[in-house]
């Protein structure tokens, strides 16, 4: 971390600068056979790591790819190419759509929640002392726990016969909401299970960027007359801007992948599809629904989705990089 | 996590009381299932919140003890698993991190696009042609198969972590090493490696506790011929005794003791490293 | 040089380091070795079974040692569905490659078009009552060794005694008229699940109003839709589903149900949060072996004009994989397993079954809601008054796989009111065109 911290900014020694690839290699001392030493770098270095990624994660994807365009239905053979039908099929059937928008809708709050609420929790942990450490370490317990193991909590606790109804019935609330139940809540309550698992992630990366806020700097504010607030715009939180950027970017990911909560919680209901999201969608329709092809559709355009975000995410990170 | 401060100003008293307050809220949850972990399952409907005391021991006490060895054979699959996995993808990963990280070439830098693509692909997207892959590798419904499965998922995250630090460390002490005489092996493991110890913890950390908790690969890679681990063994408890909420919080009680432990051992580290990336910039 | 020697040193090392992983690795999972004992020429086989409250891991272990003792030379890896849902287990294993060589009370729907199943010969099915049940492409490819009623009505007589109820319902408008005296004296009417991992539980109140209102009029009502000459959206249909919807808009149904999981279902009805329990007939057992605080009555879900129907579902047993090791040795097994006379009757006690074998009569000394459930079907039997249960059926012109799923998906939806009856019916049409694609 001093070593992060020591270098100026803007200096990042990977940084190869806007000369030629060329460059970098005349740094090296001159050695006999470089293309030979190069090859046994790649193998040696480079080619374990990428050749299990390339044989289980970009093969599969290739396949699933393939197969989005087939009928493929190990109960209803033969297998044929079908073009884009399930492409068009998909466009069109709220099973998709809805598992689409359901995905974003959880995205959206996870990912604005926890970021929020991580902040605001940092901020008042941001002490030292015993008290503090042992406080912080409650909102990461469940970081470490399984998704299987929050999800049946919570379905103790907000299940109808559950913890909070009864609590809810004792304080003579009559009719307490199915947070379960209740096809308008549920997905709400499935966005707020998974806010509540990952804001110990947020309120870690958020207490170590305010650990690196300069102490000297705030002083100086405060000296010049800053209020509170004026302190936090101005000094603090440009200086959060990486962990802003590290909790976004993990949120997202976790939004984007929900699964498990559903699989064991909801089933995605209650009803049709009210909570299912697309990775749910896809596994019940490959693996459940037998429509391989179909699914592999499905599939292949979230990749799509990811891809297209992927590349806005990584244009951003870029630009800041350059701008800092 | 030793930059925090302590102002003067602020009131003495209303940081800590709202501190322990919303860590209290949030914590209600957790208390529930911890406290009920060691009553008997007839006292937990009546009594949800009550703290036992004494506590009972008949919980845990059928979780370890049940005719088909559902959480010691859990136990052995899951430590079998997730040790091997983060050892491999620790060190597959920063020699892979390592590379990208200083090489500029063209293609180098598409690799790592797209290797970073896989950071955001959710597993469940590519499970069913994972298994043919693992089927035509023979690999399917074994340890090494999993494995393997984890390994190609996770390089993804290992080689994120990996290249920051490695950006961190000059070049000049590898090429310094490099003028000594050193080969790239050496330079990596006796200069580079030593340096990316909080990367190293950080990676170990976070895909210990995703592989160890993991629920869907191992249930479908895994198969049921070759017992479950103990994180699918929770899933499959709860169909059988929804009701009996005793050995069910007893089952998930056990079932993350270990991983727990292994988080707080490396608690220190980890914090360091998430703070490196936080902070570089 | 020092470069090259220390080069190789770590790659010699990295090489040993993985290999020792994965050799260490190869030391079998646990849970493997243990049954693995090695006795030289026998045949490991999986069977995939299911738990629920009945049926426990003992229920299971005892029921495959006799089995296994009957028959030499099987060695059987007992494989357990994470959820009652083992059908939706069987197809993911399925995809993935791993169907177990032996499954029982699996939909062979699915499987056997895919040609994963080893059809039953005429010769193997002698034993049976109903040798021909659900047959698809003409052959069968599961033991139909038990007869399941789904639903019947489940009642609480202490309920019913304090609404004024003195006759179970004979006519639909009778159940409507319980219901509203019920709900007057503040008491649910009915339980119905279909939280969680069991969708399938919200299903038995439409089961028994399509058994009524469509299943009686045409009884192969569902192969007419198969077979493309029927809809959904037609009024035999949608007269079933409206009743469910309306039902669950006049506040019989508990919508609190759609968080229950099965199990907890069952333990609602038992904790007298509903004084109707659709359900069907493996529930008497439970009943009896586990007395709630009130005495438990059965009646049929009643008609519009109070004539007998009674949904029911033959099947139930064993299916073989085409794939498995030894297939003929695993159909001999699963026989011996089927026609094992202590496992019958466990199953008759432990799960309600009403068993559809020649020569075999149930043990004796059977408690009073499984008598009555028993005499029930009996009667039904004698007066030509069984139908298929829908959704359930597994022969030629049933759902086709994955449709059954959906169509709980639904009718939870019709349960909250937000598909009404109309569009529940086109939403199944529509996932019925999906699921041929």
């Amino acid at each position: 971390m001093s070593a992060t911290l020591a270098r100026p900014a803007g200096a990042g020694p990977s940084k190869a600068g806007p000369g030629p690839s060329k460059t970098g290699r005349g740094t090296r001392p001159p050695r006999g056979g470089r293309r030979v030493t190069k090859a046994l770098h790649f193998l040696t270095f480079g080619a374990p790591g990428m050749i299990v990624y390339l044989l289980l994660v970009l093969v599969p994807i290739a396949m699933t790819v393939r197969a989005g365009f087939t009928n493929r239905n190990p109960a209803n053979p033969p297998t044929h190419w079908v073009g884009l039908r399930n492409y068009r099929d998909l466009l069109h059937d709220p099973a998709f759509t809805g598992a689409l928008r359901n995905t974003l809708i959880v995205t959206v709050i996870v990912t604005v929640a926890a970021n929020v609420l991580g902040l605001f929790i940092a901020q008042l942990l941001d002490r030292s002392g015993w008290l503090y450490n042992a406080l912080r370490s409650v909102f990461f317990t469940p970081v470490v726990l399984s998704s299987v193991v929050v999800s049946v909590m919570w379905q103790a606790i907000l299940s109808d016969d559950g913890l909070l109804a009864s609590a809810l019935r004792g304080l003579g609330v009559e009719d307490p909401p199915g947070w379960l139940s209740d096809p308008d809540l549920a997905l709400y309550s499935v966005a707020f299970i998974i806010t509540w698992q990952v804001l110990g992630f947020c309120v870690v990366v958020y207490l170590a960027g305010l650990a690196a806020v300069s102490t000297e700097l705030l002083e100086a504010a405060e000296m010049d007359g800053a209020g509170r607030l004026s302190r936090f715009r101005h000094v603090t939180w440009p200086m959060l801007a990486p962990a802003v950027t590290i909790n976004t970017v993990m949120l997202l990911i976790t939004g984007f992948k929900t699964y498990d909560q559903i699989q064991v919680i909801t089933n995605g209901g209650p009803g049709s599809g009210t909570t299912s999201t697309i990775a749910f969608e896809v596994v019940q329709t490959t693996f459940t629904g037998n429509h391989i092809g179909y699914g592999s559709a499905m599939a292949t355009l979230m990749l799509m989705i990811i891809a297209a975000i992927s590349v806005v995410a990584l244009r951003f990170l870029q630009r800041r990089e350059v701008t800092q | 996590m030793n930059a925090t401060r302590t102002s003067p100003r602020s009131s003495s008293w209303f940081r800590p009381l709202a501190a322990t307050f919303v860590t209290g809220v949030f914590f209600l949850p957790l208390y529930v299932v911890l406290v009920n972990v060691f009553k008997p399952g007839s006292e937990i409907t009546p009594h949800p919140v009550g703290v036992p005391i004494p506590p009972s021991f008949t919980s845990i006490h059928e979780v370890l003890t049940r005719s088909d060895h559902l959480f010691w054979y859990g136990l052995i699959n899951s430590v079998e698993v997730t040790a091997i996995s983060i050892t491999v993808l620790t060190v597959v990963s920063a020699m892979l991190g390592h590379y990208l990280a200083r090489s500029t070439g063209r293609w180098a830098k598409g690799a790592l696009a797209i290797m970073l693509c896989g950071l955001m692909i959710p597993s469940t997207v590519i499970l069913q042609p994972v298994t043919e892959v693992l089927r035509s590798l023979g690999l399917m419904n074994t340890i090494p198969g999993l494995v393997l499965a984890n390994i190609g998922y996770y390089v993804p995250f290992g080689v994120f972590v990996f290249m920051g630090f490695v950006k961190t460390i000059p070049l000049e002490l590898e090429e310094a090493a490099a003028l000594d005489g050193a080969g790239r092996f050496r330079i990596f493991w006796s200069v580079v490696f030593p340096l990316l110890r909080p990367a190293s913890a950080s990676v170990l950390v976070f895909l210990g506790v995703w592989i160890w908790n993991d629920f869907l690969n191992p249930l479908i890679i895994l198969g049921p011929a070759n017992g479950t681990t103990v994180t699918v063994g929770i899933y499959r408890a709860i169909g059988e005794h929804q009701s009996d909420f005793g050995t069910v919080f007893a089952l998930m009680f056990l079932a993350t003791l270990p991983i727990l432990v292994f988080y707080l051992a490396f608690q220190k580290h980890f914090v360091k490293g998430l703070t490196g990336g936080a902070t570089k910039g | 040089m020092r470069t090259r020697t220390s080069g190789r040193t770590g790659a010699v090392l990295g090489a040993v380091a993985i290999t020792t992983a994965f050799a260490l690795s190869g030391c079998a999972a646990g849970g493997d070795t243990a049954k693995s004992d090695g006795t030289k020429g026998n045949v490991t086989m999986s069977f995939l079974t299911f738990e629920t409250p009945n049926l426990t891991a003992k229920y299971w272990d005892d029921a495959i040692a006799r089995a296994s003792a009957k028959v030499p030379g099987v060695t059987i890896k007992k494989l357990v569905a994470p959820s009652a849902d083992r059908v939706a287990y069987a197809k993911q294993l399925a995809a993935s490659g791993q169907l177990p060589d032996i499954m029982i009370a699996v939909s062979p729907n699915g499987f056997a078009q895919a040609g994963q199943l080893a059809p039953w010969t005429d010769a193997e099915l002698t034993e049976f009552i109903a040798p021909h049940s659900n047959p698809i492409g003409g052959k069968v490819y599961q033991l139909p060794y038990n007869t399941q009623p789904t639903p019947l009505v489940y009642y609480n007589k202490s309920d019913f005694a304090a609404a004024g109820i003195t006759a179970p319902p004979k006519t639909y408008a009778e159940l409507l008229d319980a219901g509203a005296k019920l709900k007057a004296k503040g008491i649910n009417p009915f339980v119905v699940g279909g939280g969680g991992k069991d969708t399938w539980a919200d299903m038995f109140p439409l089961i028994g109003a399509v058994a009524t209102d469509t299943y009686k009029q045409t009884p192969d009502w569902l192969s007419q839709k198969a077979a493309g000459k029927t809809k959904f959206t037609d009024p035999a249909f949608t007269k079933a589903a409206a009743k469910v919807a309306d039902l669950a808009k006049s506040g019989y149904i508990d919508t609190a149900g759609l968080s229950r999981a099965y199990t907890d279902v069952e333990q609602a009805f038992r904790d007298n949060k509903g004084a109707m329990y659709p359900m069907g007939s493996w529930f008497a057992a439970s009943a009896d072996a586990q007395k709630p605080g009130f005495d438990v009555g059965v009646f049929p879900w009643p008609s519009d004009d109070g004539s007998l129907v009674v949904p029911a579902y033959t099947g139930g047993g064993m299916s073989v994989s085409a794939k498995a090791p030894k297939v003929d040795l695993a159909k001999k097994w699963a026989l011996a397993f089927m026609l094992d006379k202590t496992s019958l009757d466990n199953s008759v006690k432990t799960d309600g079954s009403i068993i559809a074998l020649k020569n075999y009569t149930p043990p004796p000394g059977m408690g009073p809601v499984y008598t009555a459930t028993a005499e029930l079907y009996r009667q039904a039997v004698e007066q030509n008054a069984i139908v298929d249960a829908f959704s359930i059926e597994t022969g030629d012109g049933s759902m086709p796989a994955g449709l059954p799923d959906k169509a709980a998906a639904g009718v939870a939806d019709l349960i909250t009111g937000r598909k009404n009856a109309d569009q529940f019916a086109s939403f199944l049409d529509q996932e019925w065109a999906k699921a041929n694609r």
